[in-house]
């Protein structure tokens, strides 16, 4: 779902502001800036899903005030593991590669690791070298690759980001611990 | 999702009534009457209603009326399919002038042309081949038999590749091209189209003859109406329809050829073939006076027309069949153009040739390394759906041979007088992974390398449950069962033993071909050759106790008798196989080797992210591999100990890269007569050969810099040396 880079804007990187989603007014902001850098419509019903299920892992990027990027994603089961999902990711052309799609991941994905999420995953089609080259540099390895996966014929790769595994069972007796020490101590 | 309003539960009647359908144990029909019509009062736009089971693709599937790119029931062009033919669109005769006519007819079979190939592609048949409405309404055209034949015989091949697809159940995620979505497909009327083709066939003959004929013989033949009006075009024309027709017969011919039984129909299938290509060339060949007709658009701009004059055609409307494609979303789909159709028939047809001319061998080693080969023309959905049909035929080999006596041949083991062993449960089970198997080989190889992955896991349960077993048995044995001629225990032991090969096998597969679908980056090949290696070795120290029991045993048949005649040829394959796996088994330990000095000394990008580290990618990528114990240890620790202390200065002894460069060499004389083979073992031997210089110089100058590309062979890496 993300695009690749081409021409730029003049601007310092500590001008741009980001935000995490903070109500419907960000909604038509989020809309337009999928709609008119992705091919696939989504009705608003799809935008709602993500953004009022797990408004914390949506952040926008403004300058001067404008909308120029945007992430929307969701967390949750999948087959015996909590997962995160990055649904959209958009930066608009003038400002990309300048590390403000990777900033949008960067923060998505430490809320999700923060959440208990095991592993990250979306998908980006196969001829886009710069989510490919930005998604590797955070650590996802292309795990699948989906043939025709969009409706144009493309294939995709599914890429997975794995979090380090933590020692499970000590870990679990140190917080049943806490929990117990709290309890005395509210006791 | 908060947009929405549940309204309390109690606010909505129950209503127990008379109703059939029966609500379940622990839920009552409601009402939700007031409900709604509360809702449409207060809903603003983009809110709805939903239960706690509304989810993302629930989310996804809601549209929005007239948005033409959701909705599929906007009327386009046409309403429906009576309002286009009542408004002109596809007429008949297309027009009164028989030359106009004539070349309306050539443009509308190479668009057909183009669409039929874009359907193979992966787009919907409704959106291709059935936008035109000569072929959804062949009864329209009767009285123009040329125009008629043509598109029955469409329909009628149409049917016979969605009858392949559908029958070879390799088109999971590929399912568009078995749709059909209740398009007419009239199997009778259409079978009779090829008769009517050849009667038009034989008509256009005679009419290029008699305009080629001298004046004298003209007379004679002067009862033949011409095809057309124009005498100056008269033989361009013929000739541009005759490659078309003979094209279609022949791709006809040849699909159904391929169906019969057991390969039967193949050496007659591979006579179409050679005819379908050479009408494709004609077809090209008549581009020239075609377009010669034609007002000049520019050169650039013909490249991309679905036909050979560069004219629209007439009667084709995409949109016609939208609501009957309802699960595709509306979209309009890029055709091909007419070059790009014609080459990927010439693709099609030579990959169907391929299939044909496989010589059907009951060899599993030849099956495999066929398959393999096949793949690498990048074979599309309808070529690998004729392969698996003819691998697999209700549950044999071929139709013919079962995979006990497949396994046997293998091993070179009788087992024609061990009547019981077919029933025997773990050459059931065998039966049923090799089917499997093979027809996973002959999916698309993304979906390919997920299945591979997955199987690995149930042959390596089934191996453990056998290797008990028969372990169990082998002890308990007397050899009292051997004395009566039955070996079934001997038997399945050896077969057991060869199992452990197959999964090394499909093990392989699986790694070489992530590279192949382009799931590894630079930072990642280290690993994955060191995976590779491990993998090998093993595979080729079980290949090679098969070539030893193989030798064994035919030397001792040809003790026993001797007129028995032992198959050195094929004794002389495998042995090479394994040669050729022990070379690989060196070049990937160079590889790993050479990839993880250069990473110790900092002249080449270690795996490290911010999230996570190299530990995580390794176990990603393997998991697969490390869930059906290969290898049985812990991979990682191993991995990294063996790679930790790797430095450039000890690299030239290993010899690695050398032993490789030497041992391909030898292959490469018993590979004489193989093209397709020599090729390989040439780029394994030139990978090896350039990895030995590139470490000379490394070890000689640290500054240089150093990238990892696949010039000679698509998964063995050459290390490229360059002055910074």
């Amino acid at each position: 779902m993300e695009k690749s880079i081409e021409e730029k804007e003049e601007f310092d990187e500590s001008e741009i502001e980001y935000t995490s989603y903070a109500g419907e007014h960000h909604l038509p902001l989020i809309m337009s800036l999928v709609d008119q850098e992705l091919s696939e419509p989504y009705s608003i019903f799809t935008y709602r899903y993500f953004v009022y299920l797990w408004p914390q892992l949506c952040f926008l990027a403004f300058h001067k005030g404008r909308c120029i990027g945007t992430i929307v994603c969701k967390m949750g089961e999948h087959r015996q593991t909590y997962r995160g999902y990055i649904a959209m990711l958009v930066v608009i052309k003038p400002y990309r590669g300048r590390g403000i799609a990777s900033e949008l991941v960067t923060r998505s994905i430490k809320v999700m690791m923060e959440s208990g999420c095991e592993e990250v995953t979306l998908e980006a089609e196969v001829d886009n070298k710069g989510a490919l080259a930005l998604y590797g540099r955070l650590g996802f390895i292309r795990a699948k690759r989906l043939h025709h996966y969009y409706l144009n014929g493309m294939d995709a790769f599914r890429l997975k980001l794995l979090f380090p595994l933590k020692p499970r069972l000590p870990q679990i007796a140190s917080q049943d611990q806490t929990q117990q020490e709290q309890e005395n101590f509210t006791a | 999702m908060q947009p929405v309003r549940e309204e309390e539960s109690s606010s909505i009647q129950n209503d127990p009534g008379n109703c059939s359908i029966p609500s379940g144990d622990s839920s009552v029909w409601a009402d939700v009457s007031p409900l709604l019509s509360a809702a449409c009062t207060d809903l603003q736009e983009g809110e709805l209603i939903h239960g706690d089971n509304f989810n993302l693709f629930a989310a996804m599937s809601a549209l929005e009326i007239m948005d033409p790119k959701m909705d599929s029931g906007m009327v386009s062009a046409f309403y429906s399919i009576d309002e286009a033919i009542e408004s002109g669109f596809a007429p008949v005769p297309i027009s009164s002038d028989k030359t106009v006519n004539v070349e309306s007819i050539i443009d509308i079979m190479d668009h057909l042309l183009v669409c039929e190939a874009t359907w193979h592609m992966g787009h919907s048949l409704a959106q291709t081949v059935f936008s035109c409405i000569y072929v959804l309404r062949p009864e329209r055209t009767s009285s123009q038999a040329l125009l008629h034949s043509y598109c029955r015989v469409i329909r009628a091949t149409c049917r016979a590749v969605v009858s392949v697809v559908s029958d070879a159940r390799t088109n999971e995620e590929e399912d568009l091209l078995t749709m059909t979505y209740g398009l007419p497909f009239n199997g009778d009327e259409d079978a009779k189209g090829l008769l009517l083709l050849n009667a038009v066939e034989e008509t256009i003959c005679r009419q290029l003859r008699a305009c080629k004929a001298t004046s004298a013989k003209r007379r004679l033949l002067e009862e033949l109406e011409p095809l057309q009006t124009n005498p100056h075009l008269e033989e361009g024309f013929c000739k541009a329809l005759l490659c078309r027709i003979r094209f279609r017969k022949h791709f006809l011919h040849a699909l159904n050829c391929m169906r019969r039984p057991q390969g039967r129909g193949h050496e007659l299938a591979r006579k179409h073939i050679a005819s379908c290509i050479s009408e494709l060339q004609s077809l090209l060949e008549s581009a020239e006076f075609l377009r010669s007709n034609t007002v000049n658009n520019g050169e650039t701009e013909i490249e991309e027309r679905t036909t050979a004059s560069g004219r629209q055609p007439i009667g084709f409307d995409s949109t016609l069949n939208k609501r009957l494609s309802a699960p595709t979303p509306p979209r309009a789909i890029k055709l091909l153009s007419w070059k790009k159709a014609i080459d990927y028939f010439v693709k099609l047809l030579h990959n169907l040739d391929q299939i044909c001319a496989f010589s059907l061998e009951p060899d599993l080693d030849f099956v495999l390394q066929f398959v393999i080969q096949f793949h690498k023309s990048r074979p599309d959905l309808v070529s690998r759906a004729h392969l698996q049909l003819l691998l697999v035929q209700d549950g044999k080999l071929y139709g013919r041979d079962t995979f006990l006596t497949i396994c046997a041949r293998l091993l070179a083991i009788d087992v024609s007088k061990n009547h019981g062993l077919h029933l025997n449960e773990y050459i059931l089970q065998l039966n049923q992974l090799m089917i499997n198997l093979l027809k996973i080989l002959c999916a698309n190889t993304p979906w390919q390398r997920r299945k591979l992955g997955k199987i690995l896991n149930d042959w390596s349960i089934f191996n453990v449950q056998m290797g008990i077993n028969v372990g169990q048995l082998m002890q308990q044995d007397t050899s009292r069962s051997q004395k009566n001629g039955d070996r079934s225990l001997f038997i399945l032991n050896h077969v057991y033993g060869w199992i452990e090969e197959q999964i090394h096998w499909v093990a392989l597969r699986f790694l070489v071909l992530g590279f192949e679908l382009d799931l590894y980056s630079p930072s990642e090949y280290c690993m994955v050759y060191w995976y590779m290696y491990i993998i090998l070795w093993k595979l080729h120290e079980k290949a090679r106790l098969r070539v030893l029991i193989v030798v064994h045993s035919e030397e001792r048949k040809a003790k026993r008798n001797k007129e028995y005649s032992r198959d050195m040829a094929r004794e002389d394959r495998i042995s090479l196989w394994v040669l050729l796996i022990q070379c690989q088994t060196s070049l990937t330990q160079g590889l790993t080797l050479m990839i993880a000095a250069l990473r110790n000394e900092g002249m080449c990008l270690k795996s490290q992210g911010p999230f996570n580290t190299e530990n995580e990618k390794f176990t990603q990528h393997f998991e697969l591999l490390q869930k059906a114990s290969l290898p049985e240890y812990d991979a990682y620790e191993s991995f990294s100990k063996s790679t930790a202390h790797a430095s450039l200065d000890f690299l030239p002894a290993y010899e690695c890269f050398r032993d490789a460069q030497k041992m391909a060499k030898d292959i490469k004389v018993g590979y004489a007569n193989d093209p397709d083979k020599l090729a390989e073992v040439r780029g394994i031997e030139q990978v090896a050969e350039h990895n030995v210089i590139a470490v000379n110089l490394l070890c000689q100058d640290r500054s240089l810099k150093v990238s990892l590309e696949f010039t000679h062979h698509p998964y063995f890496a050459t290390a490229i040396v360059r002055r910074s």
